[in-house]
């Protein structure tokens, strides 16, 4: 026999509206075994949880259910509230009714009786609840962040400044990320590099920091505070501990590659470093444009090296490290354009995307900063399309958020190095940050033309060879225009990098619909994710810019802080476990489990499962053919009960 | 048509060879039972029972069933005819067995017949390969040439049945079921100990043989299946009331083909298709 209390919450209108609670109580105060059952206007308050406390000891109650908010709300604040009056914590059930009722009707009745079953199906299952108590484990104290642009080099440096040991894992062969690319940044236009690379050389010289460039995450296990990464260190064939950096090598190197780091528009040696200020300054071979790994002989970087630091023989390595939390900051990439033909990027060699054309800007880059086209031409006419793939419904609904900023900033600097005219193609200009509309103002003032009208085409121009044809309709006169431009300069959506499947799947992380990551909530957890101890910054969240994304940045740091400046830290008691003599040693379990916490014992010929791996989701025993596995707090008894509670209706 | 007095020799020559240099403790093989027509599972642990075995066109059942009778053997050889290894190849990838400690006997075979109603054993209720996908010794000459018809093709009248007339199809077939659990005790994939069905707590289902009960086994019995049955038919063989269970399970083999691309135990190198995760798996099922 238990003592059941049910407390039916209102939670203001958003249940009572669809539910009628006062029936919903005086239902369950009819059921077996319920000994009290109330509702109340909001029973998270502290009035409401006084309620439930008082009720516990004036009733002896063994069982609570609390039918309110989806338990991620307040099934932590409720499991305090029965803990203080003296029940185990995992006495408690939840019933969420209002995402899974109240808010998904409009039907009165339709609510009322789902609650109903609901209800009923809590206090089947509640019976036969039984006492758990919590883990405590050790919590390791170091974090990685994995990505090395401007989100990834902040939270390093913040968590390396509280004392944390850091690891800064980075797939290309220098930090710095897009923001090195750039030239100047808005609204200030400070030069990007001045601002970066000293973070980045902080990095590099920072003691607390472990700097894994050339890297990438090749598999994660373990838990929040426990954390067993495995990373894929590729092979540069370069030993970068002998190296010194002469880049004699680069000089003689014979072989050609496209510069990814250019944006494609000069080629660079097979053996390089992307840019003159990288960290760390060690070259890396690519081989795919090695004439070593292309035809069998050259060598040359090898003689000419006097360190001895080139090593052909160098494989991919694999680097094992533990740590307590972790801060995915994998940034974007721009949207591919090729598919929308109208714009003609691929075709026509006047099309430039937007990183091509900070490459253009930069001094650093394949012009030495000087604006010249492909053809080696100085344009007389630019138009910066704006919203090219975003804010479409054909490709992604979005806004990319930083396009309007930067073409206004390549306006201004197309003007300041030539003598072009320079057109702005907008749906509306979106300047909505500190110094940003006057920004906006200042352009304006620079003889820029705006057309308010989205790009339609572009085609080349019938009596000029040479020059393009820019389609639009400018939606305040009305009047369709066409602009004989030397050079186009589209703004394309800025999408999440390309391998952002993979990283989703290896920290359990979930997407949006265009592959942004999800944080825990969009208001109020912004960059936790639902996978716990993992948190997100910069634009793999969404597009942002460079000072919100430095904002998240330290945002992330603080909270991975939170995790590990910990020493020991609670775990949910809701772990599965095997019964021996159920177990047909099929090994389902060890196969399906995200965590690696089933492990198959050869010589019982049984599975067992390691509690400290752990996480309680239950995959191994929805997946265990003779039902050896239990899950504790969701066995199959209890499971079965609910649901057979939940169909008596 | 295969020469089934040949395999018989080659069966008893390579047996004998394996016994006599004591390379394997035990081979799997069959025996005569109470006719010719009802040969019996045997397991020859010696020279002299080499003799007893024998080989013909009734010798049906999935030897891979046995493979686990004999934890103590360090080596098994087992014949094993197409659906036999391709139920060894399931038995590998679920580490019940390592491909090392089996020396498999491949015997090609085609116009095995079913002794109940002397009929041809074809696709239509198997697998309809004639060649083993596995082995280490082919005991006959490699059948080529033969026709070949989808094992699902045999599905066309079931699919053509909406959802209702389905459950009643199965409804009708499954109240039949005498709950002997002969499908289970054929099955090699159902090694279970002890089976969800025995267990009392929680008691998943009434084991009366009545209608709930009955559902239940059967269809979580199918569940169990789903992506490891090797369709060799034997389930539907040995249920002494007829029922079809290998429609079911042919309908969910080609549902997993259809949505993995993988058919169950075909290659040593596949994995349990319901327990492994590609990127890019199917979501098809979600839908």
């Amino acid at each position: 026999m238990s003592r059941i209390g049910v407390f039916v919450c209102h939670c203001g209108h958003n249940i009572s509206q669809t539910v009628r609670v006062s029936e919903l109580a005086h239902f369950a105060a009819g059921l077996p075994d319920v000994v009290v059952a109330k509702d109340y206007r909001f029973m998270c308050s502290t009035p409401g949880q006084d309620m439930i406390a008082n009720d516990i000891r004036e009733h002896r109650l063994d069982r609570v259910i609390v039918t309110a908010c989806s338990p991620l709300m307040h099934e932590h604040t409720f499991r305090k509230v029965i803990e203080k009056a003296g029940l185990n914590q995992y006495l408690l059930t939840i019933v969420n009714i209002r995402e899974q009722v109240s808010w998904v009707t409009d039907d009165i009745e339709e609510g009322t009786a789902k609650a109903k079953a609901l209800l009923n199906g809590a206090v089947y299952r509640a019976r036969l609840l039984a006492p758990l108590s919590s883990r405590v484990i050790d919590v390791n104290s170091d974090v990685m962040v994995v990505g090395g642009g401007i989100a990834g080099i902040q939270a390093a440096l913040e968590l390396a400044n509280t004392g944390k040991k850091v690891y800064l894992v980075e797939k290309n062969s220098t930090i710095g990320g897009h923001m090195a690319q750039f030239d100047k940044t808005f609204p200030t236009l400070d030069c990007s590099a001045c601002i970066l690379t000293p973070k980045m050389d902080a990095v590099l010289q920072h003691p607390n920091i472990t700097l894994l460039t050339y890297c990438e995450v090749s598999e994660v296990k373990g838990y929040v505070g426990n954390f067993d990464i495995t990373v894929r260190q590729k092979a540069r064939y370069v030993n970068h501990d002998k190296c010194n950096a002469c880049l004699a090598c680069t000089e003689k190197c014979p072989g050609k590659g496209i510069s990814g780091w250019d944006e494609g528009l000069i080629k660079r040696k097979a053996i390089h470093i992307p840019f003159p200020q990288a960290v760390p300054q060690r070259p890396v071979i690519d081989r795919d444009s090695c004439t070593y790994f292309l035809k069998g002989k050259c060598r040359l970087c090898e003689k000419v090296c006097e360190q001895k630091a080139i090593d052909f023989e160098q494989h991919d390595s694999f680097l094992n490290f533990k740590v307590g939390a972790v801060i995915v900051a994998t940034g974007y990439d721009l949207m591919d354009t090729r598919p929308l033909i109208q714009y003609g990027y691929g075709k026509y060699p006047g099309v430039y995307h937007a990183l091509e054309v900070e490459r253009l800007f930069n001094s650093a880059g394949p012009t030495s900063g000087k604006v010249t086209m492909r053809d080696g031409k100085e344009p007389q006419a630019i138009a910066i399309l704006h919203c090219v793939g975003s804010r479409d419904k054909n490709n992604y609904e979005h806004c990319s958020r930083v396009c309007c900023m930067y073409s206004l900033k390549f306006a201004h600097l197309f003007r300041e190095k030539t003598s072009a005219d320079v057109y702005q193609l907008y749906i509306d200009i979106r300047a909505a940050g500190k110094g940003y509309e006057e920004f906006y103002n200042r352009i304006i003032e620079e003889d820029v033309k705006f057309i308010r009208g989205k790009g339609t085409r572009v085609a080349p121009s019938a009596d000029e060879p040479q020059r393009l044809i820019v389609e639009a309709e400018d939606t305040i006169t009305g009047k369709f225009v066409r602009l004989p431009v030397d050079m186009v300069v589209l703004s394309p959506a800025m999408v999440p990098r390309s391998d952002y499947k993979e990283i989703a799947r290896l920290f359990n992380l979930s997407t949006d619909k265009n592959g942004f990551f999800m944080e825990r909530h969009p208001k109020l957890a912004p960059l936790a994710t639902m996978s716990e101890g993992i948190f997100i910054a910069g634009v793999c969240q969404s597009p942002k810019d460079i000072p919100d994304t430095v904002a998240q940045a330290n945002g992330a740091a603080a909270e991975a802080l939170t995790i590990v400046s910990r020493q020991k830290m609670e775990l949910e008691a809701t772990t599965a476990m095997v019964n021996p003599a159920s177990c047909c040693g099929c090994q389902n379990c060890v196969r399906v489990c995200p965590y690696g916490a089933p492990f198959f014992n050869e010589q019982k010929g049984v599975s067992e499962i390691n509690e400290a791996l752990c996480k309680g989701c239950g995959l191994c025993a929805s997946v265990c053919p003779s039902s050896a596995i239990i899950a504790r707090h969701f066995t199959n008894e209890q499971v079965l009960a609910e649901m057979e509670g939940l169909m008596e209706f | 048509m295969t020469d089934f007095k040949q395999i018989e020799n080659n069966l008893k020559k390579e047996a004998k060879k394996l016994l006599e240099s004591a390379e394997v403790p035990v081979v799997l093989a069959y025996t005569r039972g109470y006719d010719e027509k009802h040969p019996m599972p045997f397991a020859a642990k010696s020279v002299a029972d080499v003799e007893k075995i024998v080989f013909n066109e009734y010798c049906n059942f999935n030897m891979a069933r046995y493979i686990m009778r004999f934890p103590d053997a360090a080596k098994i050889a087992i014949a094993a005819k197409a659906a036999d290894s391709r139920a060894l190849v399931v038995l590998i990838q679920e580490e019940k067995v390592r491909r090392e400690d089996l020396v498999i006997l491949g015997i090609p075979a085609s116009g095995m017949k079913d002794p109940k109603t002397d009929q041809l054993i074809d696709s239509r209720t198997t697998g309809g390969l004639y060649n083993p996908v596995e082995y280490d010794i082919l005991l006959g000459e490699e059948i080529r040439g033969q026709k070949t018809v989808s094992p699902y093709a045999v599905l066309a009248d079931y699919e053509a049945m909406d959802k209702e007339a389905r459950w009643a199809f199965w409804k009708g077939q499954l109240d039949k079921c005498i709950r002997c659990y002969a499908c289970r005790k054929a099955c090699p994939m159902c090694y279970c100990d002890p089976c969800f069905i025995d267990q009392n707590k929680p008691r998943w289902a009434d084991k009366a043989p009545q209608s709930p009960g009955n559902m239940m086994y059967h269809l979580t019995r199918f569940h169990h299946l789903a992506g490891r049955c090797i369709d060799c038919g034997e389930c539907s063989r040995a249920c002494p009331v007829g029922i079809p269970l290998y429609l079911f399970h042919k309908k969910v083999a080609k549902e997993c083909e259809e949505m993995f691309g993988q058919a169950a135990g075909m290659k040593l190198e596949d994995k349990p298709v319901l327990v492994d995760f590609r990127v890019e798996d199917s979501d098809q099922i979600l839908k």
